[in-house]
């Protein structure tokens, strides 16, 4: 038996509506309402009855869980299914499967700051059938077979300073930083030319490829604002322009989850594109302000703002609606759209009457023409 | 200058619905206005001809390296980064170094982004051959999807 089995039929009727009302924030439409999309990976395969496990061992199943949650919550007509750790078992890292956490290497493989040297990159026919892109081709085929309608080619740079780290260890990177500026910045641009490498076997199959990237251990509670420029920033838009010349893009998602309380401004240093969103996570404590969002970069990007993932696991729906209307009456009238999010991924337990919550926040404040 | 193009150049320009008189013009325009980027050994020159942006690559003797075209309107270049990367394109009129920036897109009514090499000191933009061949293209056939 298929995983498409599982599940009911494709609302197609849902789908032209959602479509329709995701084209805003890219041609300025202002049809329906502001969207939502709570950053969802395994929540759907937990709301669907299986595990976190099964979401990233089993790439169908685990999109098109995605694909049957999207519809019941109203959310996005695409799907997006992410490979924590994308690239690291194609550099020599042993991934291993956890229950209740995305797979993560078994140790780290590079101890030394000499050991940089020896690391290889793989080149995009050894990672065209290499361990990460393997199950990309596997998963886009089913999509593309199943759920077309909810098919994007996406190519996932991620998070190039926590993929260096968990390569080296997170103490290990840190350190380098400080006193083997020459080995982080090798180790950076090793991932980041694997990842460039990776998406561009995306673009050589599909013509196009969304690039996700993100800085995410790069914060400001760990790294100063100068930090996050020269080690997160430099790599990530080294990871577009190359990408870019090799036929990936248009589209382009910033991800930019943990404490970004002054770092956000280094932001302004990215590559922009005509399809490019940017979400940032938190300032401080609190969600980024979607009002600052939209004057910092309102002129340049779709914004996504952040509602804080610790709510979506509290049993208090209203603080969540409270939340999202919040942010949402700040940021709806960003020039180039707005999306409402999460500040990072949605939890996988999150609770469904919070993410309605969210749903009838955008309804009750997001609907065009009611502002 | 006596424009001249090889028998693939001929071929390329043809693939890519463009005519060898509109490059001519182009380049004709560019060396009488010394409006164009020269990177040493070549230069790059543009002009809007209709619906679309044609661009044309040629060395100092007329020999034409590649055309290609975009129907995105670039508009003012914005500014994002202090530090922006350099190229090797110098804009000829203002001997000025030219850096990759961002530029203003409009298309189908559509305003937005784009990164673009970029002369800070006049404002213009040029798209090199590989975005406008391949981001670009994608770009404007979302904008065309999603507009529909
Ligand atoms: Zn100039």
């Amino acid at each position: 038996m298929g995983y498409e089995e599982l599940f009911p039929p494709y609302d197609m009727e849902w789908h032209a509506h959602s479509t329709r009302r995701f084209a805003n924030p890219f041609v300025d439409n202002k049809y329906d309402r502001v969207d939502v999309d709570p950053v969802m990976l395994s929540h759907a395969a937990v709301a669907c009855g299986y595990t976190i496990r099964d979401f990233y061992e089993k790439p169908e199943l685990g999109i098109h869980c995605l694909a049957h949650i999207y519809q019941l919550y109203d959310l996005l007509p695409v799907t997006h299914w992410f490979y924590a750790s994308p690239w690291l078992a194609d550099l020599g890292c042993k991934m291993v499967y956890k229950d209740t956490l995305p797979p993560i290497p078994e140790s780290e493989i590079l101890h030394e700051p000499g050991d940089v040297d020896a690391l290889h990159v793989p080149s995009p026919e050894e990672l065209y059938d290499g361990w990460t892109y393997s199950q990309y081709k596997r998963l886009y085929a089913y999509v593309q077979k199943n759920i077309p309608q909810t098919f994007v080619p996406i190519s996932y740079g991620f998070d190039p300073v926590g993929e260096a780290a968990a390569l080296c260890g997170v103490e290990n990177f840190i350190m380098w930083t400080f006193v083997e500026q020459d080995a982080a910045h090798k180790l950076l641009e090793k991932f980041t030319q694997t990842a460039i490498n990776g998406a561009l076997c995306t673009a050589k199959d599909f013509g196009s490829a969304m690039l996700v990237v993100a800085s995410v251990l790069a914060n400001n509670d760990i790294f100063s604002d100068e930090a996050i420029r020269e080690y997160s920033v430099k790599y990530m838009r080294e990871y577009i322009d190359k990408s870019f010349r090799g036929g990936a893009g248009p589209q382009i998602f910033y991800h930019c989850c943990g404490n970004h309380e002054t770092s956000y401004k280094e932001f302004q240093n990215l590559i922009w594109s005509p399809f490019t969103v940017l979400h940032i996570g938190y300032k401080g404590p609190e969600a980024f302000p979607s009002d600052l969002l939209v004057q910092e970069y309102g002129n340049k990007a779709t914004c996504m703002g952040s509602v804080d993932t610790k709510l979506l696991i509290n049993p208090n729906p209203k603080v969540v609606y409270d939340a999202s209307a919040k942010q949402i009456i700040a940021g709806r009238d960003a020039p180039r759209g707005y999306i409402l999010g999460t500040a990072c991924e949605c939890p996988p337990y999150s609770l469904p009457g919070n993410i309605l919550a969210m749903t009838r926040a955008a309804k009750d404040y997001g609907t065009y023409g009611k502002w | 200058m006596d424009v001249k193009f090889s028998d693939s150049v001929k071929e390329l320009i043809g693939e890519r619905g463009l005519k060898i008189d509109d490059v001519i013009d182009i380049i004709n325009t560019a060396e009488s206005s010394n409006r164009k980027l020269n990177d040493g050994s070549k230069n790059l020159a543009k002009k809007r001809i209709g619906e679309v942006t044609i661009y044309a690559v040629y060395d100092d003797n007329g020999n034409v390296e590649t055309a290609y075209s975009h129907r995105m309107v670039l508009g003012e270049i914005q500014k994002t980064t202090d530090e922006p990367d350099p190229t090797n394109w110098v804009c000829v009129s203002c001997n000025e170094k030219a850096v990759i920036g961002t530029v203003l897109m409009t298309y189908m009514g559509v305003t937005r982004s784009g990164p673009a090499v970029v002369c800070e000191k006049c404002g213009d933009a040029w798209i090199e051959e590989y975005l406008a061949t391949k981001t670009i293209a994608a770009a404007e056939g979302l904008f065309e999807k999603k507009k529909a």
